[in-house]
C-alpha cells in the first residue's frame, strides 16, 4: 500500500520490518518476535540486502525473469552467517582503533589491482561513522559499521580480498568520463595509473571528509597494473566509500563486453555511483550531464525539492497536512534508487509516481456494490441495515434521503429509522422526505407496497433501542433495507461517542457509513480517527465493527480542492461509497478515482 | 513495406495476460509454463513477463505477463497492460470458488466491461486451476455460476450512481444482450473454459497437467 513511509508492521506476536530494493524490485522482510527488541534488525536487513544483491546481480541483469525463475538462490548459509555476525556485533563492541587513516594512506600508494568482492562483512552505511578497527589485521578487511565492529576472523578462503578505495573510484570515474567522450574502448587500468599518483595529494582530504571505508590491501597480491584482467573474476562489490546506498550499475551502453565482463561491470558501477554523493567537484558536473542523457538513479536529494513542491501543492488542494507528508514520504521511499529512463526528468517521474499512488489510494480495496449486497440479504430474508454517522451538519439526513431514492428506483423497499432523537425537527424532516418519496413512487406502481416508511418513536428516547425495534419491524414487514439516521456528534464528545458505539455494536448493521463533507480539511483526520477508535473501544466483540465506507458530501461546493477525499480514504483505507453533489434527490454520484486525481494534480 | 507497418500495429498486441484473484495460482502457472519446474511463490506485488515458446515446432513466441491479483494492485496493472493484450487467461481457484464467487465475478466483470478490452476483444480462457484437490469444482459448474453472477452484476452495476463529472465511464457497457440471461457466448470474444492444475497430481515433483492450457495457447498464438 501507499504507506511506505513506515517500514514496520505488527501482527499478533510478530513484528515485520521490510526494505525495498527499487532497482531490482526486491523486497526484504525480517520477522521477529515483538517482545524482543532486537537492535540489530535494521542492520541485518541492510546487510542481507547488500549481500544478496551483489551476489546475484549478474543474474538479475542478464537473465531477467527467466533467471529469477530458474536461479536457485542458495542464500541460506550466507544468511545464517550474517545473522550470527549481527547478533554478536550487538553484544560486543570492540574498542575503536584509529588506525584506518594510516592504513588508507598506505593503501593508496600501492593500489594496483582491481577490486574484488567485498568480504562477507557487512558494509558501511551512508553516514560517516566512527571507524572501528578490526581485531585481526593482515588479510582482513576492516569495515566500519554503524554499530559495532564485527571483527571476526575472515576465513580468507579466496585469499585476496581487496576493496576499492576512493582512489580507485576516482580513477574509474575519470576513465568513464574519458571513455564517454573519446569513445575509446580502453578498459585496462593502465591509463589511470598516472592519475592515481596525481590524485594522491588530494586523497587525504577527501578521506577526512568522507566516509571511510578503509580496507587493508593484501600486499601479497598487489602487482603491476596490468593485473586487472588476471584478477579472479569474482563477485565484486563496489559499494564503498561513497557510501551511497543507491548506486546502480546503470546501463551498459557504452561498454563493449569482453571476456572479462566482471571488470566491465565494475567500471560501470563506478560510473553511476559517483555522481550521487560525491563531495569532490567532479561528480556534480558528471551528474548533470548524466541526468540529461538518462540512466540516472534517483536519490533523496534529487527528489526532495520536487517532493516539497508536491507536498505544498497537495496541501493547497485541501489534503490534510500529515497525510500529505506521509504520502510524499512513501513516494520517496518507493522511488529511491530507481533508475530513470532516458529523457525523463526527476519532476515527471515523481509526479507519475505520486499520481499512481493517489489513484491506488482512491481505488476501493473491497467491493463497493451496495445493490449486490442488498440482493444477497433479500435472498436470506433479512433486511440490509445501513447506519449513517458523522459530525454535526455534514448532510446525513439529506444524503440518507438521496440514497433511499436511489434504492427505490432500483426496486427495493426502504424503512427509515429515525434514531436522531436529539435534534429538533429531525423526525419531521425525515417524515417529509418519506412523504415526498412516496409521492414520487406511489405504491400502485410497485405492486401495492409502500416503498418508503418511517419508523420513529419521537424525541428523547434511546437511539439503540429504536434501531433494534426498527430492524425487527422491517424483518416482520419484509422491508429490504433499513437506513438508520443518527444524530450528529462531535468526535470529542465521549458520552455521545459511547452511545453511537453501543448502537452499532448492539445492532450489528451490515454497513456503517461515515458521512463527511468535502470542505473539511485537517479535521477529517481527527474525526475519522476518533470515530474509529470509539467504535473499537466500546465494542465487546473480538473484531469490532469499524467504519465500512465513506460518503463524501457537498462535493459541488469545492471546485477542484478535492483533497478531503484523499485524506479520508488514506486514514481508513475504506472506499468512498457515494458522493453527494447537491440537495436534490438525483445528486448522488459514485467516485471516479482518475478524475479526482486529475483534478488534484492539475496545476 | 506499408503492409508490414500496418501489421506492425496489430502485432503490438502480443501479450497474454494472466489475471485472477489473489492466490489463484497465476504465478505458479507462469513459472510452470516457462520452466516446467515447481516453485514456491509469494503473493506477487509486481508484474513479471517473459517470452514463451509456443508448441514445440512452431516458432511463434508470445509474451506471458503475470499480473498481481491483490485488490489494490490489480487495476493499476491491468490499466498498464490491457492495450497489449492479445489474449487473457483468467485463472480461477476451483477450490475456493464457492466462497469467492462474488469477487471472481466482480473482477471478471471489470475486465470485460473495460472499453479497451471490448474494443480489442482478446480471446479469453477461464482456467479453473487447482483441479488436483478433490474438492475442486468442475469447469461446467464454474461457468454456470459465473454466468449467473455476472447476470446479477450487470444489473447492479448499471444501476449504480453515475460517476463524477459524467465521464466516459458514466454509461458502462452492457455485457451481452439485454433481456436475456447472461451467457458467455454473448460476448464479442471467444471464451473457453479449461481445467488445469499448476501443481500437478503428483505433488511438487511431478509435472503440472495443463495440456488444455498449452493447446489453447498454441491455438491463439
Amino acid at each position: 500500500q501507499e504507506r511506505g513511509g513506515n517500514n514496520s508492521f505488527t501482527h499478533e506476536a510478530l513484528t515485520l520490518k521490510y526494505k525495498l530494493d527499487n532497482q531490482f524490485e526486491l523486497v526484504f522482510v525480517v520477522g521477529f518476535q515483538k517482545i524482543l527488541t532486537l537492535t540489530y534488525v535494521d542492520k541485518l536487513i541492510d546487510d542481507v540486502h547488500k549481500e544478496f544483491r551483489d551476489k546475484y546481480r549478474n543474474e538479475f541483469q542478464q537473465k531477467g525473469t527467466l533467471g529469477l525463475l530458474n536461479g536457485t538462490f542458495d542464500f541460506k548459509d550466507d544468511f545464517l552467517r550474517l545473522l550470527r555476525e549481527a547478533e554478536e556485533s550487538s553484544k560486543v563492541r570492540a574498542p575503536t582503533v584509529m588506525k584506518t587513516f594510516e592504513q588508507s594512506v598506505k593503501s593508496q600508494k600501492t593500489v594496483k589491482c582491481m577490486i574484488e568482492t567485498r568480504g562477507e562483512k557487512p558494509k558501511e552505511k551512508a553516514k560517516p561513522k566512527k571507524n572501528k578497527g578490526s581485531k585481526k589485521e593482515g588479510t582482513e578487511a576492516v569495515t566500519t559499521s554503524s554499530k559495532a565492529a564485527p571483527g571476526e576472523k575472515q576465513p580468507s578462503a579466496a585469499g585476496d580480498r581487496e576493496e576499492l578505495t576512493k582512489d580507485e573510484i576516482l580513477q574509474r570515474n575519470r576513465e568513464e568520463f574519458f571513455k564517454k567522450h573519446m569513445k575509446a574502448g580502453d578498459k585496462s587500468s593502465k591509463s589511470p595509473k598516472p592519475d592515481a599518483q596525481k590524485e594522491k595529494g588530494k586523497k587525504p582530504r577527501v578521506w577526512d571528509l568522507g566516509n571511510s571505508n578503509a580496507k587493508v590491501l593484501d600486499y601479497s597480491n598487489s602487482t603491476t597494473n596490468g593485473n586487472s584482467e588476471a584478477c579472479p573474476p569474482e563477485e565484486f562489490d563496489p559499494d564503498l566509500a561513497l557510501g551511497d546506498r543507491n548506486r546502480e550499475p546503470g546501463r551498459l551502453y557504452d561498454l563493449e563486453y569482453e571476456s572479462d565482463e566482471e571488470a566491465e561491470e565494475e567500471k560501470v558501477i563506478q560510473n553511476t555511483s559517483k555522481p550521487s554523493t560525491k563531495k569532490g567537484g567532479l561528480g556534480g558536473m558528471f551528474g548533470m550531464l548524466r541526468g540529461l542523457v538518462g540512466s540516472k538513479s534517483l536519490t533523496r536529494e534529487d527528489m526532495d525539492p520536487v517532493l516539497e513542491k508536491m507536498k505544498d501543492h497537495l496541501i493547497a488542494k485541501n489534503v490534510a497536512a500529515e497525510i500529505a507528508v506521509q504520502l510524499c514520504e512513501s513516494v520517496a521511499k518507493k522511488l529511491e534508487g530507481k533508475v530513470m529512463g532516458t529523457f525523463t526528468t526527476v519532476t515527471s517521474t515523481v509526479k507519475q509516481a505520486l499520481q499512481e499512488a493517489l489513484v491506488q489510494i482512491l481505488q476501493p480495496q473491497r467491493r463497493v456494490d451496495v445493490l449486490r449486497d442488498v440482493m444477497d440479504a433479500q435472498r436470506h430474508r433479512r433486511p440490509y441495515v445501513v447506519t449513517f454517522c458523522g459530525v454535526n451538519g455534514v448532510g446525513k439526513s439529506t444524503n440518507l434521503a438521496k440514497i433511499s431514492f436511489w434504492l427505490i428506483e432500483n426496486g427495493f423497499s426502504v424503512l427509515i429509522a429515525a434514531c436522531d432523537t436529539f435534534r429538533a425537527g429531525a423526525v419531521e424532516q425525515l417524515r417529509t422526505h418519506a412523504r415526498r418519496l412516496n409521492a414520487l413512487h406511489p405504491p400502485e406502481s410497485h405492486g401495492g407496497r409502500t416503498m418508503v416508511q418511517l419508523y420513529e418513536k419521537g424525541y428523547g428516547k434511546d437511539a439503540a433501542g429504536i434501531a433494534m425495534e426498527a430492524i425487527s419491524y422491517a424483518r416482520n414487514q419484509g422491508f429490504d433495507v433499513v437506513l438508520v439516521d443518527t444524530a450528529g456528534r462531535m468526535q470529542d464528545n465521549a458520552p455521545l461517542m459511547t452511545a453511537l458505539a453501543k448502537l452499532i455494536a448492539v445492532n450489528a448493521p451490515d454497513l456503517v457509513l461515515f458521512v463527511g463533507e468535502a470542505l473539511v480539511g485537517n479535521e477529517a483526520v481527527d474525526q475519522l480517527v476518533k470515530f474509529n477508535k470509539a467504535l473499537a473501544d466500546h465494542s465487546m466483540a473480538q473484531t469490532p465493527r469499524l467504519i465500512d465506507g465513506i460518503v463524501l458530501t457537498k462535493f459541488d461546493t469545492i471546485d477542484d480542492k478535492v483533497g478531503a477525499a484523499i485524506s479520508m480514504t488514506y486514514i481508513t483505507s475504506k472506499p468512498i461509497v457515494f458522493v453527494g453533489t447537491g440537495q436534490t434527490y438525483c445528486d448522488l454520484r459514485s467516485l471516479n478515482a482518475k478524475a479526482v486525481v486529475a483534478a488534484l494534480m492539475k496545476a | 513495406v506499408l503492409w508490414r507497418l500496418a501489421r506492425g500495429g496489430g502485432s503490438s498486441r502480443r501479450a497474454v495476460l494472466l489475471l485472477g484473484l489473489c492466490d489463484a495460482g497465476k504465478t505458479l502457472l507462469f513459472a510452470r509454463l516457462l520452466t516446467g519446474r515447481y516453485r514456491d511463490t509469494q503473493t506477487s506485488i509486481t508484474d513479471s513477463s517473459a517470452v514463451y515458446r509456443v508448441g514445440g515446432d512452431k516458432n511463434i513466441n508470445v509474451t506471458l505477463i503475470d499480473l498481481p491479483g491483490h485488490e489494490s494492485l490489480r487495476l493499476q496493472f491491468l490499466e498498464r497492460f490491457k492495450a497489449a493484450a492479445r489474449a487473457i487467461v483468467f485463472v480461477v481457484d476451483s477450490v475456493a470458488f464457492q466462497r469467492e464467487v462474488k469477487d471472481v465475478a466482480e473482477f471478471l466483470y471489470q475486465v470485460l466491461v473495460d472499453s479497451t478490452v471490448l474494443k480489442n476483444a482478446p480471446a479469453l480462457l477461464i482456467a479453473c486451476n487447482k483441479q488436483d484437490v478433490t474438492m475442486a469444482k468442475s469447469a461446467k459448474l464454474i461457468q454456470q455460476q459465473l454466468e449467473k453472477e455476472l447476470n446479477t452484476l450487470r444489473v447492479t452495476r448499471s444501476a449504480a450512481p453515475t460517476s463524477l463529472d459524467g465521464s466516459a465511464a458514466g454509461a458502462p457497457a452492457q455485457l451481452g444482450k439485454k433481456g436475456k440471461d447472461f451467457d458467455f457466448s454473448q460476448l464479442p470474444m471467444k471464451v473457453e473454459f479449461v481445467e488445469c492444475s499448476a501443481r500437478g497430481s503428483k505433488g511438487e515433483e511431478g509435472d503440472a497437467d495443463f495440456e488444455g492450457l498449452e493447446k489453447w495457447l498454441a491455438k491463439i498464438a
